[in-house]
């Protein structure tokens, strides 16, 4: 299911049978990561929704709720051209091709699927931070930072050479594992992974390492895809879905960043409190 | 421990709570000797600000001793005596390796709660909204300091509490407001506000080079400090028909220089827009009232600096027009601490500036709800309370 050099974000979306063009641009994101494709009527994927609930209820309290939607909806989202593309074209960007050149003026934008049998979840965000490409690398390809920094979604393990065993907790009790295999790799720019054979929720993710400008240090892009299988089955794996956070790029993002710039991740854990027995966060 | 907690509107009280403990790393944990009051504060602990949760400890102007540290903790030891600024900042990230601590990547784990507001989520603050991170406050007898070899200071010798205390916050504050000026040899600074900040605000424009520095309150003691502590002019503006014609003869009809908004949201005011103003605010409609900063984009000189040390939220009816046409440089931020801390305990050390007269009452923890009453209400003259957790 990896991903093949796309020419053009249409001709992705054909590769879809019975996809149809993107209808429009999404609305409000808050926070979510940029997501490219999903059925029809679907509502957002898991932990991220209450969330955004929260975030929603109290920026409009701050903002006034007219100007909030306004902002949130006239946001661009300059550089999201990428989430569109295919891994191996991804790739090849960074090698001197330029991307906006092949999609002029490109916004982000939510293409409804409509009964299409295998509906897509893409989530890709990017930081900038204060490293070199090659190290970033390399500590990206540790396995203790890897599991710190999917800690918020996935116990991962390393189970072997570029083997990971992932365990993310579901909707409705339920655990999800699966195992990932390391696919394609570029040092100090690009690793790409996918789950392997018969996972119930197939998916794949890459990670990308690029020289920011000036003294920013190094642009990451990381992209996670989530591929249920079609029919009755494919309904039963959309909604383990629901266990898929929407911010699920941004935040594993932001946790990397922290952990190498810092050697920790930020966190409000044995807060004390005068609730929940002394200690909130 | 005790520690002071927000339990909803208007609702501050001492509960026992669990200790704070080594967390991550680089974390320290402080036994605070003292902590004090701020404007910022306020503006939670009376609505106009979200993300406070029943139970949170307040508090984000303290220092203390050190009596714990991480496993990578190199700089600070047990024992040291220590002022910490209120941002919690990591030393890493690309904005504080710029001195713009307060813009910290990395130590607001709740950023998804500022990000819609904001785009981009700012460093944590202690004991303040769950926007800012939610991290446990300093109004208890300890507290969890991430980052500490960044974010402690050395108390050198010889120095009380009290000289000591406000270089956490309303000091740091203060100085970088005037700093923001870009003052130069005879220019006049005017300051909006007689709070710790303001005052902090005037001093720091005088050790900058301010030739004039004019206060603007109505608390005649507050006046007073700015008079005989900073050494400023002064306007109260209840007592005066217009602040503007007075800033205007006091500058040879130019207009100051520079213009301080230490107020904030809760500016008070006389006239119809602050009538507008707390009508909106009242029925949660917008955040602030802006008559202080409004009087100041009015009163500075063309081509003059405005700069923002009070706390806003989304204002409607701001003039952007009139910083348009006159060519204003506005400066504003929460403060960088760290950037200014070293000078500014130097400026301490060498007598040249003295902020304990801010502290002019002082309370036990179990006390503290009485001290920020009188420092709400402004009663008995009460500029900062400070609290003795101890
Ligand atoms: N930028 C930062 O990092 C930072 C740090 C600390 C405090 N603050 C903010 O600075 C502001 C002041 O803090 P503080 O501790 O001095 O608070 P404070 O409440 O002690 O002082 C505010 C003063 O403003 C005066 N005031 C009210 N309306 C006025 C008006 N229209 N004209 C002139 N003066 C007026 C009040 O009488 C009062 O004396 C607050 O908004 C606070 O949130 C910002
Ligand atoms: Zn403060
Ligand atoms: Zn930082």
């Amino acid at each position: 299911m990896a991903d093949k050099p796309q020419e053009s974000p249409a001709s992705r979306s054909r590769t879809t049978r019975g996809a149809v063009p993107p209808a429009d641009t999404s609305p409000g994101r808050g926070g979510h990561d940029i997501e490219v494709a999903r059925r029809p009527g679907e509502r957002e994927a898991g932990a991220g929704r209450e969330t955004a609930g929260r975030v929603r209820q109290m920026a409009s309290a701050m903002v006034g709720g007219a100007l909030l939607t306004m902002g949130l909806q006239s946001r661009s989202l300059g550089g999201a051209a990428m989430a569109l593309a295919g891994g191996g074209l991804i790739y090849r960007g960074t090698r001197g091709r330029t991307l906006a050149g092949r999609v002029p003026g490109l916004r982000i934008r939510r293409a409804v699927v409509s009964g299409a049998p295998a509906a897509k979840t893409v989530l890709e965000r990017s930081i900038t931070i204060q490293k070199p490409a090659s190290e970033l690398y390399r500590l990206w390809r540790v396995a203790e930072n890897l599991s710190k920094v999917m800690g918020h979604f996935a116990d991962v393990t390393t189970t072997g050479p570029d083997l990971q065993h992932w365990k993310v907790q579901g909707p409705f009790g339920r655990t999800l594992e699966w195992d990932s295999h390391v696919v394609e790799e570029h040092p100090g720019e690009f690793l790409r992974w996918e789950s392997a054979e018969g996972a119930e929720l197939p998916n794949e993710g890459w990670v990308r390492f690029r020289p920011a400008p000036a003294d920013w240090g190094t642009v990451v892009t990381l992209r996670f895809r989530f591929q249920p299988p079609g029919g009755a089955l494919g309904d039963a794996a959309m909604k383990l879905l629901g266990g898929v956070p929407t911010t699920l790029a941004h935040k594993t993002l932001k946790r990397f960043k922290s952990l190498v710039e810092t050697g920790e991740i930020a966190t409000t854990r044995h807060n004390p409190a005068a609730r929940e027995g002394g200690y909130a966060d | 421990m005790r520690a002071l907690c927000w339990n909803g509107i208007n609702d501050l009280r001492v509960e026992t709570v669990g200790d704070p403990g080594i967390v991550n790393p680089h974390d320290a944990i402080v036994k605070v000797t003292m902590s004090t009051t701020c404007g910022s504060d306020l503006h939670f602990i009376d609505g106009y600000l979200p993300t406070m949760r029943q139970g949170d400890i307040i508090g984000h102007e303290f220092m203390g001793e050190v009596v714990d540290v991480g496993r990578d903790v190199t700089k600070v030891k047990k024992g040291d005596r220590v002022v910490v600024p209120s941002f919690i900042c990591c030393g890493q990230c690309w904005y504080c390796q710029h001195d713009l601590y307060s813009l910290c990547d990395n130590t607001n784990p709740k950023a998804e709660l500022q990000e819609p507001v904001f785009g981009y989520p700012t460093a944590g603050i202690y004991g303040y909204t769950h926007a800012f991170g939610g991290y446990a406050g300093a109004h208890a007898q300890y507290v969890r300091v991430p980052h500490a070899d960044t974010d402690c200071f050395q108390v050198p010798e010889g120095l009380k509490d009290e000289q000591v205390i406000f270089l956490s916050d309303a000091a740091p504050t203060g100085y970088m407001g005037a700093d923001f000026c870009g003052i130069q040899p005879g220019q006049t600074v005017a300051v909006w506000g007689c709070g710790g900040v303001g005052l902090m605000a005037q001093k720091s424009a005088f050790l900058l080079g301010a030739e004039r520095v004019i206060g603007i309150d109505r608390f005649p003691e507050r006046l007073k400090l700015a008079r005989e502590k900073v050494g400023a002019e002064t306007i109260n503006y209840e007592e005066v028909d217009s602040v503007l014609d007075v800033l205007q003869e006091l500058t040879g009809g130019r207009g100051p220089d520079a213009c301080i908004d230490a107020v904030g949201m809760e500016a008070h005011g006389t006239g119809v827009e602050y009538a507008y103003d707390r009508t909106k605010q009242a029925l949660r409609l917008h955040s602030d009232r802006g008559e202080a900063l409004r009087q100041a984009i009015l009163a500075c000189r063309k081509g003059g600096t405005l700069s923002v040390l009070g706390v806003y939220g989304v204002m409607d009816k701001f003039p952007i027009g009139t910083i348009m046409n006159k060519g204003l440089t506005v400066r504003a931020a929460q403060q960088h601490g760290q950037k200014y801390l070293p000078r500014l305990l130097e400026h301490v050390v060498k007598g040249e500036l003295d902020p304990s007269f801010l502290a002019t009452h002082r309370f036990s923890l179990e006390d503290a709800p009485r001290g920020y009453e009188l420092f709400k209400k402004k009663l008995d003259g009460c500029v900062r309370a400070v609290f003795l957790p101890n």
